[in-house]
């Protein structure tokens, strides 16, 4: 009982004798990125090679007095540290006393490590009077650089879910009661006894959690391989895997986009999924996209249309199942090529594989548009531009993923891509899974008698054919942890609220030797357990003293080692206090890359069978269901097709007129082992043959936002894997596809999805139009009209969007809707046309059906100078600030929408319902009033509404600006969807500085207005005069902007001078 | 050019005639009566489930911001507007073949005026504030409205012509009020007298009538022109492709001045069986009436095509494309709806024995109210729908309270028409006198 009493004194080891952290004066005079390096001088260097944005804070610091800057913000810092500091018995509700030293008003941010899925991006998170209110990407983390995806920003949500589990339940048949965690405790103690046949379960982690659950079945005398890790991505798998038949050796390459000039893609989605979205859209963006007159390629080979595939400058569709066979042709050409690279051995190899594949490969090629003389240009182009080349997508995994990997090694050998753009000898990405668990757990599950289920949730992201969920069955006690529950805490024994991330003690190490961490930002906010700490707590009853009081102290300890590794100089104390504020620490580890080994006794190929397929990629918003209930993220749609709140199978439009089947008529999907019926969505651009319908939705039941919501592909996947890393197969099946009678409205936010010939909204250069006219500026804000002259003012605020750079992952519909508490309007009302986003995002198709390409537009309030909204209104609601924003009094408005008829660019959203805090139409939504920001009004019924260019935060920036007698620097102050823009597509700043980045932007021969005509010949369009402007998408080659749809047939009228 | 009229009545016919069918009107009045009070109570029983539950009860939404309420407000205020034409610019110009038909259309001005207010309020997402904060009373914090909002024109346009309307019409109203006084006895006698002003009609008080109505006909005759033309502005100040035209006014006042004749016939037809006014009201007024109403018709037409003309014209990709999409978009039904009904059927008239069949003619005035509504539905739904951004464009279908709304609204003109006639002559006796013959002494002293 020794450990057990001192476990339960611990409860003041919450507060400890120093508290969490020393106040923050003591050692640290900042917030968490001010001073990192003074404290440390060390931890400031960040290796160049990873390094996120090199602008970092510091860079336009320099003017301003630093004493005055420390000072401002000692207070905030302060409470950085003191709001930190856990009371088991407080509870997070508003101030009753206001704590000594606290500024009520002023955020306090910490630093630490979104856990929403395994790529572990550094997140800032944003906390007012001890609530956090918004997450940001951490600007100096080298995987976010400031940018966060659309689940991360959404994540937030979950923390004030009101459906997260308020006190743990036992199980007695059907019914689950409440219960208290002594008792639970003692009751799982009971269950564990003396057996040693215990697992756990758990999700994908690269830090030391897994080393933990490890540590801690050692204890309970089982075995460590009784821990099991899940991940439906199975893309860490298959590269995993492939990468240690290769070389023997553990992890995967990181990519450094920086060192190529063409990225070829067989069917990759690393911008919006992939191993590391937000670190690959960050670099892709800064390497590739067009900068200075140059722009890389990205080749892209797939059979659907992902949102990596909207950035392509060639983009190639094949039949699914073909990114193997579109390896292999490669391989070919790359072999017979002039100047490629790559040992004697390997190439040697290569022809043993070509070898062996060599007749099936003949028949699969003739069903390829791509020809052999296109494969080699391609081939001769990849080895003069140092091509990288990604394969697989995240989660349409077929029997040949690990095969398709591993002649992926071979081609990045070819080219020479292993050791420049591919890292897999020094900060190679860790695999945050161990390949074949799942067939593992399946195997031995049965024998267990208690198993843990940690954050993950295999139930619905196996295929059902698998049978995870009758394996769980059979175990004796399944005791499930959960942030939020799912479909495991339907047949849990025990049911018990876990933490979530916010809330939770933690780390990743997503590369070897880079360790992120993971600390609270708010006390739990049910009666929650961290996963790690109940097991401490199993231990304890069942007496078998582990020797950490909590999981945090567990973590402080491992983290000696990390210091050792590092080799850093001052003492331990002050460094893991030092990288707990900076979230971080880097020693890139280094190895030497070994050979490569025989692989090509594991590449074997058949010709894939010819008919209708159904691929399940991961949907990119909710994954693979993580983020169903995220109501946010329902909200936002689905990037490609804009549907929200729903499921559903895109199918070419030409296979859907073939088979009698139209826009949301619903069909059937069968196979052998099961049926689906969705609605059917026409979708230009995917191979005839590929029926898609997205994983994510289709939860039976749980969350209210996401039960009933959508359907699960998984279920028609008969059990099937590919051989190699045991993964289940959900891709490339044949499936029966039946049109029914029924019909079903699918929430499509787009209704029309061409452009209408119109040629002032979205523009398109050549790259040689673009390199050719890299000097020449224009100037966008002088244009004949009769209104006076704008207002002379200090600021005038702009907003530029790079349509280069935007991929349509839809972080900043996110972003924005959590900064400026917009409400989620629900399918109901987005059928209606009643969505609430302030910034959209348009997506325009161009060109021929088989192979548009494909733009995406975010349009918010463009805060016109001479704004269509600002004289319609009666009431003076919406007027014009002299610093170029286009105000909105929402006091003031009585709801005659003439502004929102006015605008020509319908950005004003009008509050047709009194949206109550916590309902979405009948489904209850996952805003509770503590999750408001409280620097933002909420609007109410009759009061129109729009993007306010995130006033709140100019605000905070003029007065922090003011009170240290400067004015505000250029990218001091960002707006939400720029901040977590992934890609850096958005600027913000001020137009009246000449040397702002968005000035520069606008003066851009790229830059237009949206409206604005042809000002170079003298057409100027609605002479709006909007002070967002877009910088025009550079492209290889133009696509004629051609009507798929063949409803508009307006000629390209002409603009008279 | 008037065709003589066929009286069979004389001036000494007059306040007998018209006094007693007000006393005791035709039991289709009560059933007629009862219909539009029903009406009215669905009115507004709707409006008030639309103040509690907000704006999301209407078929609107992004980008169709405006619908049927906005609709049914120009529908109103343009048959508001015959009224003052026939009273005011016909009595300028001496029509005769107004006096007859002129207090009802007056009457129909005033209602339909008021109905049109209700509109604007009941369209607004706040209600509770809107008609405080759209007024221009001076306030301490320097708040004003916005001069620069059509909207807030509309509100002086709107009621500067219910204040000229009803002065007018209770002007006209005076010396009748005076015969019905001299008719009863006792309170109402006092209550008569009171509201005709001590009415004698001495030359010297006929003297200033004269003078006064002319006055105000004159006042009233810039009005009709006015009104229409900043309702019009409501579209034509926005952008929008299809509202930013400078044709709007004239435009919008000729389809007024069509849709208020054929609502004054439609009116006038079932109100004259009612109160048994065939000898008052003869058909050569209204054949006057329907060929105002043909004219006016032809004019609307031109407005339709040199609307299209111009969009072309233009060159502005924008423009022409909304043009297009009303003849041949998905809402082409409306389009071709106001167009037939409009300027097809009214073409009608061109045949004499169309205008003298009541039936007919009935039926035709009725098409082109329905017509002169879906111009309005037309002009605001064609303009929304696809306007400038093609990702934006949106459908908008109307629900079942913009229907009761429209349907009430009728019940709530009705209800306050018919509750007129019931106390007051709704013609105009002593303009009536002026264009009857004089009775014929023999026919009345034989023997």
């Amino acid at each position: 009982m020794d450990e057990l009493t001192r476990l339960e004194k611990t409860t003041e080891v919450f507060v400890g004798p120093e508290g969490l952290e020393a106040p923050a004066k003591t050692f640290v005079p900042g917030p968490y990125y001010v001073a990192i390096d003074e404290v440390i001088p060390e931890l400031g260097n960040i290796p160049e090679e990873v390094a996120g944005d090199k602008k970092s804070f510091k860079s336009w610091i320099p003017d301003v007095d630093r004493r005055d800057f420390m000072r401002l913000f000692s207070a905030s810092a302060m409470f950085g540290a003191a709001s930190c500091v856990r009371r088991p018995e407080e509870k997070a509700i508003p101030y009753v006393n206001q704590p000594i030293d606290h500024v009520p008003g002023v955020a306090v941010h910490y630093a630490t490590t979104c856990n929403e899925c395994a790529a572990g991006c550094g997140v800032i998170v944003k906390t007012r009077e001890g609530r956090p209110v918004k997450l940001e990407g951490s600007a100096r983390h080298p995987l976010s650089q400031g940018g966060m995806c659309a689940l991360g920003q959404a994540s937030i949500q979950g923390l004030y879910h009101p459906e997260r589990q308020k006190t743990p339940l036992i199980r007695y048949g059907k019914r689950q009661d409440p219960a208290d965690w002594s008792s639970v405790y003692q009751k799982i103690a009971e269950k564990v006894g003396d057996s040693t046949k215990i697992g756990i379960l758990t999700g994908g982690s690269t830090g030391f959690q897994q080393q933990f659950f490890k540590a801690v079945l050692k204890k309970l005398g089982a075995s460590e391989n009784n821990l099991y890790t899940w991940e439906s991505n199975s893309l860490y798998t298959a590269i995993g895997k492939a990468h240690e038949l290769a070389f023997g050796q553990e992890g995967l390459p990181r990519i450094e986009f920086r060192k190529t000039n063409l990225v070829v893609s067989l069917g990759s989605d690393f911008l919006e999924l992939g191993t590391s979205p937000t670190f690959h859209a960050k670099t892709f963006t800064k390497a590739l996209s067009y900068i200075n007159g140059k722009m890389g390629q990205l080749v892209q080979f797939e059979a659907t249309y992902s949102l990596t595939g909207t950035k392509a400058s060639k983009r190639v569709v094949i039949p699914p199942g073909y990114e193997f066979t579109v390896a292999l042709l490669l391989l070919r050409s790359l072999l017979a090529a002039e100047g490629v690279r790559g040992e004697a051995r390997d190439k040697e190899q290569a022809k043993q594989i070509l070898a062996q594949v060599e007749g099936e490969l003949a028949v699969a090629e003739k069903a390829l548009s791509f020809s052999r003389h296109d494969f080699d240009a391609l081939a001769k182009d990849m080895l003069a531009q140092n091509a990288v080349i990604l394969a697989g997508s995240s989660a349409s995994f077929d029997e040949n993923s690990t095969k398709l990997q591993l002649v992926t090694i071979l081609l990045n050998l070819l080219t020479g891509a292993y050791g420049s753009s591919l890292l897999f000898d020094r900060g190679w990405m860790t695999q945050p899974v161990k390949i074949g668990d799942m067939e593992r757990f399946l195997t031995e599950a049965e024998n267990l008698d208690v198993l843990f289920v940690i954050d993950t949730n295999p139930i619905f992201s196996c295929p059902p054919s698998w049978g995870v969920k009758e394996k769980l069955e059979k175990v004796k006690t399944v005791v499930s942890v959960q942030a939020f529950p799912n479909e495991v805490d339907d047949l849990a024994k025990f049911s018990l609220p876990g933490y979530h991330y916010l809330e939770a003690w933690g780390d990743e190490q997503p590369f070897a030797g880079f360790w992120s961490l993971r600390q609270p930002a708010v006390r739990a906010t049910t009666d929650c357990r961290q996963a790690e700490d109940v097991l401490l707590w199993v231990l304890a009853h069942l007496n078998k003293p582990f020797g950490f009081p909590d999981y945090r102290a567990y973590l402080e300890e491992q983290y000696k080692s990390v210091f050792k590794q590092t080799g850093m100089q001052a003492d331990y104390k002050k460094f893991y206090k030092a990288i707990l504020r900076q979230g971080f620490v880097i020693k890139l580890d280094k190895r030497t890359q070994a050979p490569l080994a025989v692989i090509a006794t594991h590449v074997s190929y058949k010709a894939p069978t010819p008919g209708l397929k159904l691929l399940s990629p991961l949907d990119h918003r909710l994954q693979d269901g993580r983020g169903a209930h995220l109501p946010v993220l329902q909200d936002i749609g689905d990037g490609m097709t804009t549907i929200a709140w729903d499921s559903w199978l895109a199918i070419h439009p030409d296979t859907a007129t073939k088979l009698h089947i139209k826009r949301n008529q619903l069909v059937e999907l069968t196979t052998e082992a099961g049926t689906i019926k969705v609605a059917a969505f026409p979708l230009p651009g995917i191979h005839p043959d590929a029926l898609i319908v997205p994983r994510g939705n289709g939860h039976k039941g749980g969350s209210k936002i996401s039960g009933g919501v959508g359907v699960d592909p998984l279920v028609v996947y008969p059990k099937a894997k590919d051989e190699l890393s045991a993964s289940p197969k959900t891709s490339d099946i044949s499936v029966k596809i039946t049109p029914t009678n029924e019909w079903y409205r699918l929430a499509a936010m787009q209704k029309h999805n061409d452009i209408a010939n119109r040629t002032d909204i979205v523009k398109k250069i050549t790259l040689s139009e673009a390199a050719s006219n890299l000097k020449k500026q224009q100037n966008l804000d002088v244009v004949p009209d009769l209104y006076p002259k704008l207002e002379d003012s200090i600021y005038r605020w702009g907003l530029s969007i790079d349509l280069n750079r935007c991929n349509g992952c839809g972080a900043c519909m996110v972003a924005c809707a959590i900064e400026n508490n917009v409400v989620q309007a629900g399918r109901e009302q987005i059928i209606m046309g009643r969505e609430m986003h302030w910034i959209r995002l348009d997506r325009y198709f161009f060109g021929d059906v088989n192979n548009p390409d494909v733009t995406f537009q975010p349009v918010m309030c463009q805060h016109c100078n001479h704004a269509p909204c600002e004289p319609v209104c009666p009431v003076f609601a919406t007027s014009h600030d002299p610093e170029g924003l286009n105000a909105m009094t929402y006091n003031r408005c009585v709801g005659t929408r003439y502004c929102a008829n006015a605008c020509p660019y319908k950005v004003r959203r009008f509050n047709w319902w009194h949206h109550k805090w916590g309902e979405i139409g009948e489904r209850l939504q996952d805003r509770n009033l503590r999750a408001l920001n409280p620097d933002v009004t909420v609007r109410t019924k009759g009061v129109m509404e729009k993007c306010s260019f995130c006033v709140g935060r100019l605000r905070d920036a003029k007065h922090t600006a003011k009170e240290q007698k400067r004015y505000v620097f250029d990218g001091e102050v960002q707006t939400a969807c720029q901040q977590t823009c992934p890609s850096d597509a958005i600027s913000f700043g001020n137009l009246n500085k000449a040397t702002s980045k968005v000035s520069a932007e606008r003066a851009s021969h790229r830059a237009y207005l949206l409206l604005g005509g042809e000002p170079e010949h003298g057409h100027y369009g609605l002479k709006t005069l909007p002070n967002v402007s877009y910088l025009a998408e550079v492209k290889h080659t133009l696509k004629e902007a051609g009507s798929h749809s063949g409803q508009h047939e307006e000629k390209n009228a002409h603009h008279p001078g | 050019m008037e065709e003589k009229v066929g009286w069979d009545k004389s001036v000494s016919d007059v306040n007998d005639g018209i006094l007693i069918a007000v006393d005791k009107p035709h039991p289709t009045y009560y059933l007629a009566l009862t219909i539009a009070f029903i009406c009215m109570v669905i009115f507004f029983t709707s409006w008030g489930i639309l103040v509690t539950y907000g704006m999301g009860l209407t078929g609107l939404n992004s980008p169709v911001y405006w619908g049927v309420c906005i609709t049914n407000f120009v529908f109103w205020v343009g048959i508001g507007h015959a009224g003052t034409l026939i009273s005011a610019i016909l009595f300028l110009f001496r029509a005769k073949w107004r006096n007859s038909i002129n207090r009802s259309a007056e009457a129909m001005t005033v209602f339909a005026v008021i109905t049109a207010g209700l509109f604007p309020l009941i369209h607004v997402g706040r209600i509770w504030y809107a008609p405080y904060w759209m007024a221009p009373l001076p306030t301490t914090s320097n708040l004003w409205v916005n001069f620069r909002s059509p909207l807030v024109w509309d509100i002086f346009a709107i009621s500067t012509y219910l204040t000229v309307s009803l002065l007018f019409w209770y002007m006209g109203l005076v010396p009748d009020i005076a015969s019905m006084r001299d008719r009863v006895r006792g309170f109402k006698r006092l209550i008569f007298n009171v509201l005709s002003f001590g009415w004698v009609g001495t030359l010297r008080q006929w003297h200033h009538y004269e003078a006064g109505y002319g006055f105000l006909a004159a006042l009233a005759t810039p009005l009709v022109l006015s009104v229409h033309s900043i309702v019009s502005w409501d579209f034509a100040m926005a952008l929008q492709p299809g509202w930013h035209t400078t044709i709007f006014p004239p435009y919008f006042v000729a389809g007024a001045i069509l849709s208020g004749c054929a609502m004054v016939y439609v009116i006038v037809l079932p109100l004259r069986r009612m109160l048994q006014l065939e000898g008052f009201i003869r058909h050569e007024h209204l054949d006057a009436l329907l060929r105002l109403t043909l004219l006016t018709s032809t004019i609307v037409a031109y407005a339709y095509s040199i609307e299209f003309f111009v969009a072309w014209y233009s060159g502005n990709e924008y423009e022409w494309a909304i043009f297009r999409k009303r003849a041949a978009g998905p809402y082409c039904f409306y389009f071709w709806t106001m167009v037939f009904c409009n300027c097809i059927f009214p073409l009608a008239f061109w045949s004499k024995k169309v205008r003298n069949n009541e039936t007919w003619a009935f039926i035709i005035c009725l098409l082109v109210n329905v017509g002169m509504w879906f111009e309005r539905y037309n002009i605001v739904l064609s303009s929304l729908v696809e306007d400038f951004l093609p990702g934006s464009w949106g459908h908008y279908e109307p629900e079942l309270i913009e229907i009761t709304l429209t349907l009430g609204s009728f019940g709530w003109f009705f209800t306050w028409l018919l509750i007129f006639c019931r106390f007051f002559p709704i013609v105009s006796m002593s303009e009536l006198k002026l264009i009857m013959p004089k009775p014929v002494r023999n026919h009345h002293h034989h023997g």
